[in-house]
C-alpha cells in the first residue's frame, strides 16, 4: 500500500535531485524550505504524538525550518550575491548523476538495514539517509558560501528526519533545544555570510583560501 | 541548585550586550570569580540537580568544570589588560560572547542526557565564532568561517551518532532515559551493531571539535586568528569539552564490552593527529599556528591514552589537566608576544629574554612543560601513557608516539629557541609594558601545573581514579 506519507516524500526526493542540479541560489532556497516544511510535519503524521504538545511543537519547527531559516538566508543577501550561480566544482550533469546514485544507494541500504519501526514507510528511511548525503555533497563541491549553507541546512533537515522518525524517545523539549541551537547557527553563518560579502564584494569561496598549514 | 552555576554566566553574558565597556570588563572578572566560587563548591558538596533528567554532577564532568573555572577567571584578568592594549572596538560584544562560551562549556560538563551534551556542545561553537571574527580582518573571517562550517558539519555528525544510540536501544528492547549514567548500566543489553555506528559519527563529530586529525583544518587557523585570550579558552577548555562527550560515549561502549573497537579507532585517530602535528610542526612559520598544532598533538596523546586504557587512560586525564593549565598560559604569553613585537611571524620576533623578560620566563616555562619536561605534569602524563602501551603489548604504538613526540618536541625547540634568544631586528621598539595583570595569570597556571606535580589533594586524585575507572582506568 502506498501511504500518503511516502507520496510526499517522493516529492522530497525529487527536490533533492534538483538541488544536484540547481544553479540559481533562489531555487536552491526555495527546494530547502520546501524539504524543511516537509520534514517538519511527516514525524507528526507517522502518528506518535498527536497531543496539543506535538501540534504546537510542529508548528514551531514548521516555522522554523520551512519559514524562518531559509528566510533568513535569502534577506540577510544582496540581490546581487543571491543572484550568484553556486559556483560548482562538479559540473551540474555529473552532479544529477552523483544524486541519482545517492538515491539509489540510500535505497538499497535502507532495505538492508530493515528498520522495524518505520518498515510501513517505504521512502521515509531512504530519504533521510539521501538527504544528509545530499547537504555533504554541496558542501564539498559548491564553492558559493551560500550553497555551503543551505547544504549544512539540507544535512540537519536529514538528521531531524532521521532523529524524529526511526526513534520516538527524544522529548520535544529536548528536540527543541537541538533546533534553537540550529537556528542560531544559521543566524550566525547568515551573519558572516553577510560579512563574507561586505568584505570581498562576492560570496565565492576561492577568497577564503588564504590560511594554510 | 546545579544549573546556577551556567545560568548565572548565560544572564550576565546577555546583560553585558547592553552595558558600556568599563563595566563589562568588571563583569567579565567578578562572573569569573563567582563561577570559580560555585565550581569548588559544586566539588565539594556535590547536590543533585533539579532538571536531574538532563544535569548532574559526575567524575569527569568536575574534573573539566574545575579546570574551565580556574581558568576562565586567571584569563579573564589578563583579559582586562589585553583589552586596555589592544583596540576592539566592539568590547561590550566581544565580553557578553566570552561569558555566554563560559555558560556553554559549563553546561557540556554537567549534562548527562546524551542529546542535551550535543546542544552544549553545538553552543559553545555559536558563542566562540564571534570570538575568533573579533578582529574583523579578512584572515578572522576565513578563520571563523572555517571554524563554524567545519565545527558545525562535524557536529551534526555527532547528532546522527547520538540518535544512532537511541536507535541501538529501540532495536535492544531497553527503555531507559537518554542519560550516559543509564545507558552505562543498560550497555550490554544495546544493540552492539548501531551502538559501534553511533560511537563511530559520535568520535567523527566531536573529535572534529577536538581538533583530531583529518578532521582538525579549522583549528590552527581559528586559534591563530583569535585575539589570544580566546585562543586560550580555545585550546585550553573548548578541546576538553568536546573530548568529555566522546569520553562519556566511551564509558557506555567499555560497559557494553565493546572497548576493544572504540580504543583501537581512538588509537587511530590519536596517532595520526599526533603524527599529523609532527608534519607540520617543523615548517610552522607563526608562533601561534605552532601553538595550535601542538594542542593537535596533545588531543592526539589523550586520545592515544583514553583508548589504550588501563594506567595509560589514567595518563590521559593527567595530560588533559596539565595541557588545559600550560597550553593556556602559552596562549596568553604570545598574546603579549603579538602585542609586543606586533608580528605573527617567528621570524619578526627574536631576543625575547631581554626586550620581554617577564613574558619569556612563563612562555620559556610553559614550552618546557607542553613538551613534556620533567617535573612539569605532562611529563607524567606521556610516561604513564608509554608504559600502558607496553604493557598492553602496543610495542608499535608506542614507537611511533615517542618518535613523533620527539620530532615536535625538535621542531618546537627550534621555534622557541629563535623566538627566545634569535636576533631581532634592534630597531624595533616593543610596544607591551608588561603589565602584572598580563604575566601573573600565565605564572599562576604553570604554578598550578608544577604544583599538581607534586601535591595532588586526595579529593582530586579520587575524582581522577573515579572518572577512569568507568572506562578501564587506573593506577593498578
Amino acid at each position: 500500500m502506498i501511504h500518503s506519507v511516502d507520496t510526499i516524500l517522493a516529492l522530497v526526493l525529487l527536490s533533492i535531485l534538483f538541488s544536484y542540479g540547481y544553479s540559481q541560489l533562489f531555487r536552491l532556497i526555495i527546494v530547502v524550505g520546501f524539504q524543511g516544511i516537509v520534514v517538519s510535519i511527516v514525524p507528526f503524521f507517522i502518528g506518535h504524538d498527536m497531543t496539543a504538545g506535538g501540534i504546537v511543537f510542529t508548528i514551531a519547527t514548521l516555522l522554523i525550518r520551512g519559514i524562518i531559516i531559509p528566510m533568513s538566508i535569502y534577506i540577510a543577501m544582496k540581490k546581487r550575491a543571491i543572484q550568484s550561480k553556486v559556483a560548482p566544482i562538479i559540473g551540474y550533469q555529473a552532479s544529477i548523476l552523483c544524486g541519482l546514485g545517492v538515491i539509489v544507494a540510500a535505497t538499497y541500504i535502507s532495505r538492508q538495514l530493515n528498520i522495524p519501526s518505520i518498515s510501513n514507510y517505504t521512502l521515509l528511511f531512504p530519504t533521510a539517509i539521501a538527504l544528509p548525503v545530499t547537504g555533504m555533497f554541496l558542501l564539498m563541491t559548491r564553492r558559493n558560501a551560500i550553497a555551503m549553507v543551505l547544504g549544512y541546512i539540507i544535512m540537519e533537515n536529514g538528521i531531524y528526519l532521521i532523529g524524529t522518525t526511526i526513534s520516538v524517545r527524544a522529548l520535544h523539549i529536548v528536540e527543541f533545544g537541538i533546533l534553537l541551537d540550529v537556528l542560531a547557527g544559521v543566524m550566525i553563518m547568515a551573519t558572516i555570510l553577510q560579512t563574507i560579502e561586505r568584505t570581498f564584494d562576492d560570496v565565492d569561496t576561492e577568497n577564503l583560501r588564504t590560511l594554510k598549514e | 541548585m546545579v544549573e546556577i552555576v551556567f545560568l548565572i554566566p548565560f544572564i550576565i553574558g546577555v546583560m553585558a550586550f547592553f552595558l558600556p565597556k568599563e563595566i563589562t570588563r568588571l563583569f567579565l572578572v567578578s562572573t569569573g570569580a563567582i563561577h570559580l566560587i560555585l565550581s569548588l563548591l559544586l566539588w565539594k558538596n556535590r547536590p543533585e540537580a533539579i532538571f536531574n533528567n538532563y544535569f548532574a554532577v559526575t567524575p569527569e564532568g568536575l574534573l573539566s568544570l574545575l579546570v574551565i573555572s580556574l581558568l576562565f577567571f586567571l584569563i579573564s584578568i589578563y583579559t582586562v589588560g589585553y583589552l586596555q592594549e589592544s583596540d576592539i572596538q566592539t568590547e561590550n560584544i566581544f565580553t557578553g560572547f566570552m561569558l555566554l562560551f563560559l555558560s556553554a562549556m559549563t553546561m557540556v560538563t554537567l549534562s548527562v542526557h546524551i542529546m542535551v551534551m550535543w546542544i552544549a556542545i553545538e553552543a559553545t561553537t555559536l558563542a566562540s565564532a564571534p570570538l575568533i571574527l573579533t578582529h574583523r580582518s579578512s584572515a578572522s573571517l576565513e578563520a571563523t568561517w572555517k571554524y563554524i562550517l567545519i565545527c558545525s558539519v562535524g557536529i551534526a555528525m555527532a547528532l546522527l551518532g547520538s540518535v544512532f544510540i537511541t536507535l541501538s536501544m529501540d532495536i535492544g528492547n531497553v527503555d531507559a532515559p537518554l542519560s550516559f549514567s543509564t545507558l552505562t548500566m543498560v550497555a550490554k543489553k544495546l544493540d552492539p551493531m548501531w551502538l559501534k555506528t553511533g560511537f563511530v559519527f559520535i568520535l567523527v563529530g566531536y573529535g572534529t571539535k577536538m581538533g583530531l586529525a583529518p578532521m582538525h583544518t579549522w583549528l590552527p587557523d581559528a586559534h591563530s586568528e583569535a585575539p589570544s585570550p580566546v585562543s586560550a579558552l580555545l585550546s585550553g577548555v573548548l578541546l576538553n569539552c568536546a573530548y568529555l562527550g566522546i569520553f562519556k560515549t566511551n564509558k557506555i561502549m567499555h560497559a557494553a564490552g565493546l572497548n576493544d573497537f572504540s580504543g583501537t579507532i581512538l588509537i587511530v585517530f590519536g596517532l595520526m593527529s599526533i603524527l599529523a602535528a609532527a608534519t607540520f610542526i617543523l615548517k610552522q612559520n607563526e608562533y601561534k599556528r605552532m601553538l595550535a598544532y601542538s594542542s593537535i598533538e596533545n588531543m592526539g596523546i589523550i586520545a592515544v591514552g583514553t583508548g589504550i586504557g588501563g594506567i595509560a587512560a589514567f595518563g590521559a586525564v593527567i595530560c588533559m589537566i596539565h595541557h588545559s593549565l600550560i597550553k593556556s598560559s602559552l596562549f596568553l604569553s604570545s598574546g603579549n608576544i603579538l602585542l609586543g613585537y606586533g608580528d605573527r611571524m617567528i621570524k619578526g620576533t627574536g631576543d625575547m629574554v631581554s626586550r620581554m623578560p617577564k613574558t619569556f620566563v612563563a612562555f620559556f616555562g610553559g614550552f618546557a612543560g607542553i613538551s613534556g619536561f620533567p617535573p612539569f605534569g605532562i611529563f607524567i602524563g606521556e610516561m604513564f601513557i608509554i608504559v600502558g602501551a607496553f604493557r598492553a603489548g602496543h610495542y608499535i604504538i608506542a614507537g611511533i608516539f615517542i618518535l613523533s613526540l620527539c620530532v615536535i618536541f625538535a621542531g618546537f625547540a627550534n621555534h622557541v629557541m629563535k623566538i627566545s634568544f634569535g636576533d631581532s631586528d634592534s630597531n624595533k621598539r616593543i610596544r607591551l609594558k608588561e603589565k602584572a595583570s598580563m604575566v601573573w595569570p600565565q605564572y599562576i597556571l604553570l604554578l598550578t601545573s608544577l604544583i599538581l606535580c607534586f601535591f595532588m589533594p586526595d579529593t582530586l586524585y579520587q575524582t581522577i581514579i573515579d572518572a577512569v575507572t568507568a572506562i578501564g582506568g587506573g593506577l593498578k
